[in-house]
């Protein structure tokens, strides 16, 4: 037991009678301190050894795989069938001890728990249901956490169905916990990893209950053999518990039986609660500099094809170079996110099932391409003529960049929440890289225009500037029309995902969300409005306007994009087991 | 073998594992190993030495357990499974027992209040100085009742006896009460007037053994989900009868549940026993051979018509004739309370009327039967007997001379010592401050400022002392923030004692972990006033726990609760604890056993009593201004009381709601404009909380619950109590609720 530091709202005294046992006292003859020495240094002894030892010796109880065999499997596994938990809810009366025994008997850290208890109500005035509900992982037959992990930190074992999870292994990266639809694996942000329950695979290996099992004073968990084709054919039904996850996405062998019929308005009580996710900064930045950076190079190569080559190729290398930029930014920032940073090398391990594997793989290569890139337009400078060569590498920066943005969209949409579906995500992320594409190379132009006085970005800006601000106004318009457009979901009588996420929009993150509009009509709208009422007029008349417009179109729009994706994490409608009141 | 060769052989798994690594210090950091001991596995962190058994240290329930020793200290605990209470298993707070130990808001030394407001930190001898010298000059200038003190039953029995005679033969105060007040007085009083000494009479198989069960005013699965174990134990589906105005786990869990309204129990039993007159479903043979008053019983009751108990308790005719018909058709009946029958104006008549019910159908004194009231905290079975409060140390009487001498004897002190009036009552001792009779107070592990009655005026009360000591573990609880002086004291774990729980079982508490700075034990503090007060001759024989120990021995000899066969701590942790009584020479006894075999109580002619009254009205009955009631009560396993410990678990933390909340009938929501999780405003005729919304079923319309662990929950209760047992009425006073959007 470590001894906390005083309360430091207590100021000390500093030397005190008991460190100074021996201070003269001559006014009062009895040794009260000598005394109170005494009694402390009493205090610290351990005594219960010492004085109960006989009994220590004596009284070591049998091992406990006798006593808890009833919540074992009778006889082994057979083909086709894994281990799962089941539980009796006619048993489990709530009071959580197995959250506890599971935290105690497997060593977590402080606050760590594997197992959470939910409360399902339902019924009616005269005949109330009110049912407790234990729940631990699932050892999914498809989880969701090991197909979307990108260094293969997760294992399903052939025999036994545990779905293990190797802590050495785990890059702290989390998709995880985006990706189990059950709220299964918790990150530990000390340690920089995930962790979660393994059925106490150790325990069971000698014979013992898991934790929580041997902990049930109801004797309410129990493990059980599961037919895995019955997990199957059981999961169409979509009846897995009132108000858990449809069971059809991974698959998971948890039973929870019960003898009685459970009312059919069963809710978990925390089902009205809306609360935000967490925001995950790392991510935010990640996407939106990302898709600024593939946007930039985009946009660049498109009027590289349709505008007039021998401009345009003065703006190249500024232009790559700004892209480029961004783009190592981003990975930079993604790094952040990692709880081990120093292992980011082995996202390449799940590339073959993994959505987050392969974005990372992509942005590598698209990093790398846009290097040499950049490197070479410095090289070959402004000419009008690409050589094949130099085509080639733009078209793989271009290709590597789009496969990035449909990687993370689909790191979103294998998640299966709603705000996060693939329409939803790719609408957003591909409206972003358009956006942040034309504003970037709105700034190149005006920081080449102004700053580096180059003729060739004034001409640009003359003569293509009108058609610029208006693409920039026609997507800042449909992007935020299709992000206000989740409001309509406000008006839905079942408290859906997207109407939780509106909910959210609007009550507890609306300063968020306000702002964003703000950001976004600023941006995206007003100021390419200012600039487009004065398109056509030479840049020399107006510097200081378009400098100050243009930053401010710029600062907005890259404001406005990060708090859209502030809000497309913090918004959105996790699904989890029933919580508990006030959960 | 070359070290070269023996490099090459490693490399290549260890390049292997650069990209895919499934061992390592995290792998490590969770790996479990054989405990030994019997435990199974357990974190090899954790390994333990050596292993104790204890008792915990939270309800009365009373579980052992193994507390996992590294050089003698506590590193982990498991549940003892060879223990006749809890056999292998612990509710949350038991799990969690060691980890709320350390805490930063522990009291780490005395902490004095300078004359200018501001809270120092002290040493002992200070400390001690001050609390003598300031006592003195009160008690010198207002008398030796101007002081008095408010104990507990979370202190070993041992400590308690010792505050007790302390405060009662060697300081000379004469009012001191228990925070058992607020849980048990009605218990105490309705077993003493019923059956002549308050003796709960079961132990814990009769919940195995019963067909039925009625549960009145208990939330086992909450309050007590160990006892809720051995229900669900029972191997002869039992009928579970459960009288509770809200649908609670244990409800959900009933064969019947009888939704009565608020506090209209009384009317209920009393009808019920009609209704087992009438058609003589009673055991005539036990009520002639044990018990008195049975005819006087039965006139009273005969007013109680299924029509007028209908009307009052709201409850459908059928369900009282049913439950009436179970209790009939059972062979082992047990009624079974706890605070929603002690927590009322009229707590100890009700008690009583189910007393009634278990003499008048003889379900007494035989396997899985009993009139049995559920306690509360872990020791306030022994602070019923050795508190030296509301009865003389062993459950005798103050006013009685003979009484005052026998314990003097065993004291070896001069009988005049021993005040030969009553302690006043916990509200009498909290009236006394407010007419500035009582100028000083102490307060031994107990949180008033939180759990008193009518918060706001108690907040006001307290406000009013000129001297208030705390001795507490914590220096953060809502009492000790009040403090002039504050005195550390080490917690369970930390120190010695003995414990008794609500089956009358002694169970031993052991020192596992060091108290933190300058923290010590109830035990020594008291030695210490006692030596600083200069009375120390008195307790000359007080020197440890199992001194004392050896005291309530001498003292209980004879007497019902007589523990003079227990040889001492180590026969008790041998034994699996012992229930009393287990008086010398009596043999070998069983590890479970009830009392009343013989059909003989404790009165001069061995019968019990009949004991009745006309049901009051709601002391605070809804009205058009304040048009719902307020139920209060336990909310999870994980809460305990007023969360001084509770609180301190980063686990316990997780498993229940951080902010306070109002469960609301779906009804009374849609009335009111109110939905789920909105906050709402509660406010009765003394207070206003807020309180965040939890619509539900659970309770009916018209009435809503809080959970009493919130601190401020207490500014809406009615100060109302018991006549008899002045235990304050909790569970039901009128409020009114808003909308809030503050």
């Amino acid at each position: 037991m470590t001894t906390a530091h005083m309360e430091s709202s207590i100021e000390s005294t500093g030397a005190t009678a008991c460190e100074n046992p021996s201070r003269p006292d001559a006014t009062a003859p009895m040794p009260g301190p000598a005394f109170i020495q005494d009694l402390l240094s009493e205090q610290q002894q351990l005594t219960a050894v010492e004085q109960f030892s006989r009994f220590h010796a004596a009284s070591a109880e049998d091992s406990e795989s006798g006593q808890y065999s009833a919540l074992l499997p009778a006889s082994p596994l057979e083909p086709g069938e894994q281990y799962a938990f089941e539980v009796d809810l006619d048993r489990c009366s709530g009071c959580k001890a197995c959250v506890t025994a599971c935290h105690s008997l497997n060593g977590l850290d402080e606050d760590e728990t594997w197992r959470d208890v939910g409360l399902l109500q339902g019924g009616t005035s005269e005949l109330p249901v009110l049912q407790h509900v234990t729940t631990a992982c699932h050892h999914c037959l498809e989880p969701a956490c090991m197909t979307a992990c990108p260094v293969d930190a997760y294992e399903k074992d052939p025999v036994t169905g545990i779905v293990k999870h190797l802590d050495d292994q785990c890059f702290g990266c989390q998709y995880c916990t985006l990706a189990c639809p059950y709220d299964v694996p918790k990150y530990h942000k000390q340690k920089g990893i995930v962790r979660k329950c393994d059925m106490c695979s150790d325990r069971l290996a000698v014979g013992e209950a898991p934790a929580c099992a041997q902990a049930c004073p109801q004797e309410a968990i129990t493990i059980r053999k599961v037919n895995r084709q019955q997990v199957i054919d059981e999961s169409e039904t979509g009846q897995f518990l009132p108000g858990a996850p449809d069971p059809h996405i991974t698959l998971p062998t948890t039973t929870f039986k019960t003898a009685r019929v459970l009312p059919r308005n069963m809710m978990p009580v925390d089902y009205f609660a809306v609360r935000r996710e967490h925001a995950h900064w790392p991510l935010v930045l990640m996407l939106v500099f990302t898709q600024l950076s593939v946007g930039a190079f985009l946009v660049e190569f498109a009027l590289e094809r349709f505008l007039r080559p021998e401009l345009i190729s003065m703006i190249r290398p500024a232009h790559s170079m700004g892209a480029l930029f961004f783009g190592l930014s981003a990975l930079a920032a993604s790094t952040f996110h990692l709880g081990r940073p120093h292992l980011a090398y082995r996202a390449i391990v799940g590339l073959r099932h993994s959505w987050l594997s392969r974005e990372i793989v992509a942005f590598g290569a698209f990093a790398a391409a846009g290097v040499l890139y950049a490197g070479a337009s410095w090289s070959i400078g402004a000419v009008e003529v690409r050589p094949l060569w130099f085509k080639a590498l733009g078209a793989s920066v271009g290709i590597a960049g789009i496969a990035g943005v449909f990687c993370s969209i689909m790191i979103y949409h294998f998640t299966r929440r709603e705000l996060w579906s693939g329409t939803h995500t790719a609408i957003r992320f591909l409206l972003t890289t358009a956006l942040l594409g034309v504003a970037s190379y709105w700034l190149t132009l005006m920081l080449l225009a102004l700053a580096g006085g180059s003729d060739s970005a004034r001409l640009v800006i003359e003569e293509y500037g009108a058609s610029l601000c208006k693409i920039q106004i026609a997507i800042a318009s449909a992007k935020l029309v299709f992000e206000a457009s989740l409001l309509r979901h406000l008006k839905s009588r079942q408290n859906t995902p997207l109407k939780r996420s509106a909910l959210l929009m609007t009550g507890e993150l609306s300063q968020f969300a306000l702002a964003r509009f703000a950001c976004g009509l600023l941006g995206g709208i007003l100021m390419p409005g200012f600039l487009l009422l004065h398109a056509g007029e030479p840049v020399s008349d107006g510097e200081m306007f378009l400098a100050i417009t243009s930053t401010m179109m710029i600062t907005s729009c890259l404001i406005g994009e990060t708090l859209e994706r502030y809000l497309f994490f913090a918004t959105v409608a996790a699904p989890r087991m029933p919580g508990g009141v006030g959960s | 073998m070359s070290v070269s060769t023996k490099a090459a052989e490693t490399s290549a798994p260890k390049l292997r594992s650069l990209l895919h690594q499934r061992d390592g210090q995290f792998t490590r950091e969770l790996l479990l190993s054989p405990g030994g001991f019997g435990l199974g596995k357990v974190p090899e962190s954790h390994k333990p030495d050596a292993v104790t058994k204890m008792v915990c240290g939270y309800c009365s329930t009373g579980c052992s357990l193994n507390v996992h020793l590294q050089k003698g200290e506590a590193v982990s605990l498991t549940p003892s499974r060879d223990y006749p209470v809890n056999l292998g298993m612990a509710c949350p707070k038991g799990w969690e027992a060691l980890s709320v130990l350390d805490s930063k808001e522990r009291a780490f030394t005395p902490i004095i209040r300078r004359p200018n407001g501001k809270r120092e930190a002290t040493d002992w001898d200070t400390a001690l100085t001050t609390f003598v010298s300031r006592v003195r000059q009160i008690q010198a200038e207002h008398g030796n009742d101007a002081v008095a003190f408010l104990s507990t039953g979370q202190m070993p029995t041992e400590e308690m006896a010792f505050l007790g005679a302390l405060a009662k033969f060697g300081m000379g105060m004469l009012h001191g009460d228990g925070n058992t007040r607020q849980c048990m007085a009605s218990a105490v009083v309705a077993y003493k007037q019923a059956f002549g000494f308050d003796a709960p009479p079961y132990t814990y198989q009769d919940f195995e053994e019963s067909d039925v069960i009625v549960l009145v005013g208990a939330n086992l699965c909450i309050a007590h989900p160990i006892m809720w174990e051995r229900v669900m134990r029972n191997p002869h589906k039992p009928e579970i009868i459960v009288v509770d105005p809200r649908c609670t786990e244990t409800a959900m869990q009933a064969t019947q549940h009888l939704r009565l309204y608020p506090k209209s129990d009384m009317d209920l039993f009393y009808g019920i026993a009609r209704i087992l007159i009438a058609n003589d479903w009673v055991d005539r043979d036990f009520i002639a051979s044990s018990t008195n008053g049975f005819e006087e019983f039965a006139e009273h009751v005969e007013h109680f018509t299924l029509e007028r108990v209908s009307a009052s308790t709201r409850l459908p005719a059928e369900q009282i004739e049913s439950l009436a018909r179970a209790i009939h058709q059972g062979k082992r009946v047990s009624f079974w309370w706890t605070m929603g029958v002690n927590q009322s104006y009229q707590g100890v008549r009700t008690a009583q009327s189910l007393i009634n019910l278990a003499l008048m159908t003889g379900n007494i004194g035989r396997p899985g039967t009993g009139a049995n009231s559920i306690t509360g905290q872990c020791n306030a079975m022994g602070s019923r007997l050795f508190s030296n409060t509301t009865s003389l140390l062993g459950g005798y009487d103050f006013t009685n001379a003979e009484h005052r001498q026998h314990v003097a004897d065993q004291l070896h002190i001069d009988p005049a010592r021993i005040p030969s009036e009553n302690s006043q009552s916990y509200d009498a001792i909290m009236e006394g401050i407010l007419a500035g009779r009582i100028k000083a107070l102490w307060v031994i592990c107990t949180n008033p400022a939180h759990s008193w009655i009518n918060q706001n005026q108690a907040l006001d009360i307290l406000d009013r002392l000129d001297f208030l000591v705390v001795q507490d573990m914590y220096s953060t609880t809502e009492t000790a923030q009040l403090a002039d002086l504050l005195l550390p004291a080490a917690g369970w774990g930390e120190k010695e004692g003995t414990f008794i729980n609500s089956e009358r079982r002694i169970g031993v508490l052991k020192r596992v972990a060091r108290a933190p700075g300058q923290a010590l034990s109830d035990f020594s503090i008291f030695r210490l006033v006692a030596h600083y007060w200069g009375c120390e001759d008195l307790f000359e024989e007080w020197k440890t726990p199992q001194d004392v120990f050896e005291i309530l021995k001498r003292l209980s000899a004879n007497r019902p609760c007589d523990i003079t066969g227990i040889r001492d701590y180590q026969m008790i942790d041998e034994c699996g604890g012992i229930q009393w009584p287990f008086p010398q020479g009596q043999g070998p006894q069983k590890q479970e056993r009830r009392l009343f075999e013989d059909g003989r109580f404790y009165h001069e002619d061995e019968r019990a009593r009949f004991l009745f009254d006309e049901p009051k009205p709601l002391s605070e009955p809804p009205s058009k201004k304040f048009p719902f009631i307020l139920l209060t009560g336990r909310a999870t396993a994980s809460q305990w009381h007023t969360q001084t410990r509770t609180a301190k678990s980063a686990v316990l933390r997780k498993l229940y709601s951080r902010d306070p909340y109002v469960e609301i009938s779906p009804d009374d929501a849609r009335e009111q404009g109110v939905g789920p999780n909105d906050w709402v405003l509660i406010e009765s005729q003394r207070g206003r909380v807020k309180a965040k919304a939890f619509i539900t079923h659970a309770v009916l319309p018209g009435q809503v619950f809080v959970p009493m662990h919130y601190s401020e929950i207490n500014k809406l209760t009615d100060a109302v109590f018991d006549p008899h047992s002045r235990q304050p009425s909790y569970k039901a006073c009128a409020v009114r609720l808003s909308r809030s959007y503050a």
